[in-house]
């Protein structure tokens, strides 16, 4: 499984490499820097689309973008429309590049600043924030051309 | 062309989504993005899109992946492993990294040494050995023994006894 290849890559580099931190700034900074680091290297590799259609998703995802679509979205998300949301995100951020990937989580997901997202990741800020705009641009449009296959049934 | 109920336009609207996580928006901006949206398909679409978007890369910031028993087990082990590497000397690694090249060269050095030096001797003296092997007699004789043997070798065999009986 990747991401615990990923979680064991970034132990063995944070404790092999505990001598070379100093104490400027935060553990929890020093460590989010080598997990990006790491986790971004191996991203890299992956394979991107450079298109997605609705012939990409599964029934599932399919299914879900329809009723998403023709509903207000408010209901409560169950344990399975999670997953397929989940996956659905996959699909969509594969159109992107890692690093555009990694901003779009850490600043619309979870809720990191542009700051942490330039302390962890070692861009600067203007940089971090023209990446976000970006992948928030590509991601928009790719769930564009989704819903418009489906027959526009856009709520209103 | 985008009809334009408000101070808005499809542009302006895009931006606004694109600028940041559409949770992100003030209620006034949403207001204005509703109200647009009413009276404009690619807005209402562009809003949709953004409002789906957010909703899936949510869910995958909070999927929770839980590691499975053996994690801990198996970081231990690679560290072990990384400390085992890492306390051999140097020189031992590039030894071990590299003795299978030299052992191949070494090897193909000596075979080398064996067909220069030794093979063509054994080649000279090898008519000699097997001619002595068998007599006048045999080769006359016995048809086998013949057919086991080069022109050469018959007559040198034969001459020889000749010699011999002289």
């Amino acid at each position: 499984m990747l991401v615990e290849e990923a979680a064991q890559e970034v132990f063995l580099k944070a404790y092999t490499q505990l001598g070379s931190f100093e104490g400027r700034g935060s553990f929890e900074g020093w460590l989010t820097r080598i997990a990006t680091n790491t986790c971004l290297n191996m991203v890299r590799g992956a394979k991107r689309r450079p298109e997605l259609t609705v012939s990409d998703l599964t029934e599932d995802e399919q299914g879900w973008l329809e009723h998403q679509s023709a509903g207000d979205g408010g209901e409560p998300a169950s344990v399975e429309n999670s997953v397929v949301a989940t996956d659905l995100a996959d699909r969509l951020l594969s159109v992107l590049s890692p690093e555009d990937q990694q901003a779009l989580l850490m600043i619309d997901g979870e809720q990191a600043s542009i700051k942490e997202v330039a302390d962890a990741t070692g861009w600067s800020e203007s940089k971090v924030k023209v990446r976000a705009f970006r992948a928030r641009k590509k991601v928009r449009e790719a769930m564009e051309k989704l819903l418009s296959y489906k027959g526009g049934r856009v709520s209103g | 062309m985008i009809k334009m109920p408000d101070k808005v336009n499809a542009k302006h609207i895009t931006e606004i989504l694109d600028k940041g996580s559409i949770a992100m928006l003030s209620e006034s901006e949403l207001n204005e993005i509703r109200v647009h949206a009413l009276e404009c398909m690619s807005c209402r679409m562009a809003y949709e899109a953004a409002r789906l978007s957010a909703v899936v890369i949510k869910s995958r910031a909070e999927a929770a992946i839980e590691p499975s028993p053996f994690f801990q087990t198996r970081v231990m082990a690679a560290l072990r492993e990384q400390q085992a590497v890492e306390s051999v000397p140097a020189m031992l690694r590039l030894w071990r990294s590299a003795k299978v090249l030299v052992s191949t060269m070494a090897v193909t050095t000596a075979a080398l040494a064996v067909v220069s030096f030794i093979q063509p001797a054994q080649t000279t003296t090898a008519p000699e050995q097997t001619a002595s092997s068998y007599s006048a007699y045999s080769v006359i004789m016995d048809q086998d023994a013949d057919d086991q043997m080069s022109y050469e070798q018959v007559l040198s065999t034969i001459y020889e006894d000749d010699d011999d009986a002289r």
